[in-house]
């Protein structure tokens, strides 16, 4: 699995099944704080992703 | 789960999971809400939308015109303030032209060079860790000229839940209960034309994802000078304890309202002045802009 960080790191992940909450509870990150898409699409915290999934975490600027 | 479409949000109170198009629908629903029952926007009113191209005004723009055919000869005018920040402003210009463009709105805008003389960046040489007051306070005064000019009875500001919720906590950490009581939208019309936030009652995260499922996330950089912003260590406390108690943004608002109500009108009882150098409206003898005009030599 394929995780794509805020500042556009690629982090590979094992692609055995895990919760969107817990991946960004493992990269110490505020899910309030960005909203995740998986292969593109959007996604809820409680979503499962996996495999070979796309993970994209985008940070949420402040103000606009 | 309102329907069988792929849910792309989980909010709560109450708990729920909403795809992309009922998001769309309930975001604009909960806007259209708040207007109509803080009476924001009255027939004939010409709204001028404080545009920057970033998140929350993007979001705003969209949500209010999609409503105007629901209003009575309501006509819309974007607004965007360049305040001239090197490396940043000049991509949100172009990301707001982009917007109006496909929207269709009528656009302004109006920069700090013609409002002071100079851009933030010149202005603020030695003095960064007060950028975010030096600029809140032109932004301000250029977008009411600007207002002004485009003939507009209102101004829509982008504010979030998540804004004013930091907004109360920010002033109650200062100290400022002036400041707590008079951010309110009836409140808050330091200018002739009144301000609304059309958006307050809609968390950031639901406005960013309103617009990413629509096509119309900008993915653009912070504001440079942020980090010198007491908000965002605010902001980031007050996410932290809204992830492990839901509901607490809307409780401290709350409780600004409930404040608000006992002591507001004592509080802004003051009798309105006139600022000697410029004539608008302020509550001493110079108002903000023309202070700070004094204070950089201008
Ligand atoms: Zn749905
Ligand atoms: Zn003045």
């Amino acid at each position: 699995m394929k995780i794509i960080l805020p500042c556009s790191t690629i982090n590979m992940m094992s692609g055995d099944p895990v919760s969107i909450s817990q991946i960004l509870d493992q990269l110490c990150i505020n899910p309030s704080e960005v909203i995740v898409s998986r292969n593109g699409k959007l996604v809820p915290e409680d979503a499962v992703a996996g495999g070979d999934d796309e993970i994209r975490i985008i940070r949420i600027a402040h103000g606009g | 789960m309102l329907c069988a479409e792929p849910p792309v949000i989980r909010l709560r109170e109450p708990d729920r999971h909403l795809c992309a198009a009922h998001l769309i629908a309930d975001v604009e629903k909960r806007a259209a809400r708040t207007i109509r029952e803080r009476e924001l926007i009255k027939p004939h009113d010409r709204i001028a939308v404080a545009f920057s191209g970033g998140k929350d005004s993007t979001a705003l723009l969209v949500t209010l015109s999609r409503l105007l055919p629901s209003w009575e000869d309501v006509s819309l005018v974007a607004i965007t303030v360049d305040e001239g920040i090197a490396g940043y402003r000049d991509d949100t210009i172009r990301a707001a032209e982009e917007v109006t463009k496909k929207l269709r709105t009528e656009h302004v805008c109006i920069s700090f060079t013609d409002l002071v003389g100079d851009d933030l960046d010149a202005l603020l040489v030695g003095r960064e860790t007060q950028a975010c007051s030096v600029c809140g306070i032109l932004r301000r005064k250029a977008l009411s000229v600007a207002a002004q000019k485009a003939g507009a009875t209102k101004i829509a500001t982008g504010h979030n839940l998540d804004d004013e919720a930091q907004s109360v906590l920010m002033n109650t950490l200062r100290g400022d209960l002036p400041r707590l009581v008079r951010t309110s939208d009836a409140d808050s019309s330091d200018c002739f034309i009144p301000r609304i936030k059309p958006l307050a009652d809609i968390a950031e995260k639901e406005i960013a994802a309103y617009l990413f499922v629509q096509d119309l996330f900008p993915f653009l950089p912070e504001c440079p000078y942020t980090r010198y912003a007491l908000r965002l260590e605010v902001r980031s406390m007050l996410s932290a304890m809204e992830q492990k108690h839901p509901g607490t943004m809307r409780n401290l608002i709350k409780s600004k309202r409930a404040i608000e109500k006992h002591v507001g009108r004592r509080v802004m009882s003051e009798p309105l002045r006139r600022c000697r150098e410029c004539g608008d409206p302020c509550s001493g003898e110079l108002c903000q802009v023309c202070t700070l005009r004094k204070s950089l030599g201008k």
